[in-house]
């Protein structure tokens, strides 16, 4: 990188070797001078390419020329000189009015319009550079109004004024112009969505249920059309904001997964505020869920209640139950990691079962 | 009993119509709101079953042919159907005037069972239903209503039978288990529909209003 790897970058963006754009650059700079010029161009008004590592954002190139300052120092001079050109200036334009607004108004379209894209500059230093100019332009332009009132004097000083609040309202402008704009598109996004939901729903899903429901209740069929609609609900109605730690979201993943390995149907419902799963209340429900898929099947609910204090969870299958005083024989799951791992996290655990089927309660504290 | 079909998907009108038991007659069919509400004050079925999502009208879906059939409603009882279980559905239809809800993937029985239910001047509870009722009576955080007659809240024993049921409970399974008739069973739930359709409390009127059901 010689000066500000301009050269480097026209060579990546034309394909061409980085040798060759020197030499033309060097030969453009002999002959005729051009070659400066249009490097200075190239350098303003290249977009600035992020580096892809640290160590080359060290080594990179910057537009190390702060130019609206500069502009504005420029502008500075040229007011000094009008004001004090101005008394004596009779019916003529005084010398530095018109450089004062050239030089002014480039500061401030720099800063909008190059800086504001560069992340070396900070958002105060284009602010004070802005603020500063429009005040330039507001002080000069009323001093001009001051003295006597020439036609010429008048315009320049009413272009002052007019160019000073246009500046200092530019910033805000732009902001809400770009509010507007964003919010637009989120809005017709939002639309696209809700239209795409909104057809989702009256086509695929009624189809999913009416396959549900002509399918033989416990076949591949329909246990394929139940997940498949429980994927597609949960898209169409996606609450923003739902934390995927949540026991009541964890709950229904499980479930969808058991329906598609076991003939099951699981009802969830929950109630309450969200809540996060405490690591021994999730896991022994799962091994309640997979414990009903598993020996009891078909229709199997599950209840989350999430009151301020405590949560509980209820697993009701309608198989043909077993006896909870002779877990002992083989059915460890039921003693170990659903009885044993909530007594010992400091919940509890009851099991509830009889020819109607088995109801399985989980009690544990909030998280 | 006579029956009137309202879905705008012919499939599930002719599947409904094959599953529903001996007994039920099936009087009618309406694809629209329009329709519906035509076909509701001309055959006055005892039983509607109401889709939620319809088209036609003025947007409003079920719950605008309940609105439209104000006057109809004690003779004629709606059981709304659906199949997206969201609560603003749910809680607008109810709001609007249904005795019930239940989802379209329930078995020819189990709408059957419910068209007859409702038809006695019974409620119609799905467990998500009753989950919702939970919800939005706030009865998870401890609110308890104090006299019989508040609307804002649940009584204990309201709540008790809309855990159970949200827990996956028959009626009658209830009954055995809070060692009451099934006819007090109905008769809390009758009392908690009312509720539903007449509260004030914010979080309906907020569901409904999500909705544009007011």
């Amino acid at each position: 990188m010689l000066v500000a790897g301009v050269c480097a970058a026209v060579a990546r963006h034309l394909g061409l070797r980085v040798r060759s754009v020197r030499l033309l650059a060097l030969v453009l700079t002999l002959a005729g001078g051009s070659g400066p010029l249009l490097y200075g161009w190239l350098w303003a008004f290249t977009p600035h390419e992020p580096a892809a590592t640290p160590a080359e954002a060290d080594t990179g190139a910057r537009r190390e020329v702060p130019g609206a300052a500069l502009l504005l120092v420029l502008a500075v001079a040229a007011a000094l000189l009008t004001l004090i050109a101005a008394p004596s200036a009779g019916e003529r334009l005084p010398g530095g009015a018109l450089e004062t607004i050239v030089a002014s108004s480039a500061a401030v379209a720099w800063s909008l319009g190059l800086d504001r894209g560069d992340p070396t500059r900070s958002a105060r230093y284009g602010f004070v550079v802005r603020t500063a100019s429009a005040a330039l332009l507001l002080l000069v332009g009323t001093a001009l109004l001051l003295q006597q009132p020439w036609v010429l004097t008048t315009i320049a000083a009413v272009l002052m004024l007019t160019l000073g609040v246009v500046v200092l309202l530019i910033p805000r402008v732009v902001e809400l112009w770009s509010e507007v704009i964003a919010e637009r598109s989120g809005r017709v996004r939002e639309e696209q969505r809700a239209e795409i939901a909104a057809h989702l729903h009256d086509s695929v899903l009624q189809t999913l249920a009416l396959i549900q429901n002509r399918a033989e209740p416990q076949s591949e069929i329909a246990r394929l059309a139940r997940a498949q609609e429980r994927e597609l609900r949960e898209w169409l109605f996606a609450e923003p904001g739902v934390d995927p730690g949540d026991l009541a979201v964890e709950l229904q993943r499980y479930a969808a997964e058991l329906e598609l390995e076991y003939p099951v149907r699981f009802e969830v419902v929950t109630v309450g505020e969200a809540a996060l799963s405490s690591g021994a209340l999730a896991g022994a429900a799962r091994e309640a869920m997979l414990n009903a898929a598993r020996h009891a099947g078909g229709e199997v609910s599950v209840y989350l209640e999430a009151s301020p204090e405590e949560l509980t969870v209820f697993i009701r299958d309608h198989g043909p139950g077993f006896d909870p005083a002779v877990v002992e024989e083989g059915r460890l799951g039921v003693r170990e990691s659903i009885i044993g791992r909530m007594t010992r996290s400091g919940g509890a655990a009851a099991v509830r079962s009889s020819v109607d089927g088995t109801e399985i309660e989980l009690r544990g504290p909030r998280a | 009993m006579r029956v009137l079909i309202v879905d705008d998907h012919s499939i599930f009108r002719s599947g409904l119509r094959a599953d529903l038991d001996e007994g039920i007659e099936v009087v009618g069919e309406a694809a629209d709101v329009d329709g519906a509400v035509r076909a509701i004050q001309a055959l006055e079925p005892h039983v509607v079953l109401l889709d939620v999502h319809l088209p036609g009208g003025e947007g409003g879906g079920g719950a605008e042919v309940l609105r439209r059939s104000g006057r109809l409603l004690d003779r004629v009882r709606f059981l709304a159907l659906s199949v997206s279980d969201s609560a603003e559905d749910v809680v607008g239809v109810i709001r609007a005037g249904a005795r019930g809800y239940i989802t379209k993937g329930s078995s020819g029985a189990d709408v059957s069972r419910a068209v007859r239910a409702v038809a006695d001047g019974d409620a119609v509870f799905s467990p998500r239903l009753a989950g919702f009722v939970l919800d939005a009576f706030g009865a998870a955080a401890g609110e308890q209503a104090e006299r019989d007659e508040e609307l804002d809240r649940l009584t204990a024993r309201e709540r008790e039978v809309m855990r159970l049921i949200a827990r996956g409970y028959a009626y009658k399974e209830v009954a055995s288990r809070l060692f009451i008739s099934i006819k007090t069973v109905e008769s809390h739930v009758s009392a908690v529909l009312r509720k539903l359709q007449l509260s004030s409390r914010h979080e309906l009127a907020a569901w409904a209003l999500a909705r544009r059901l007011l």
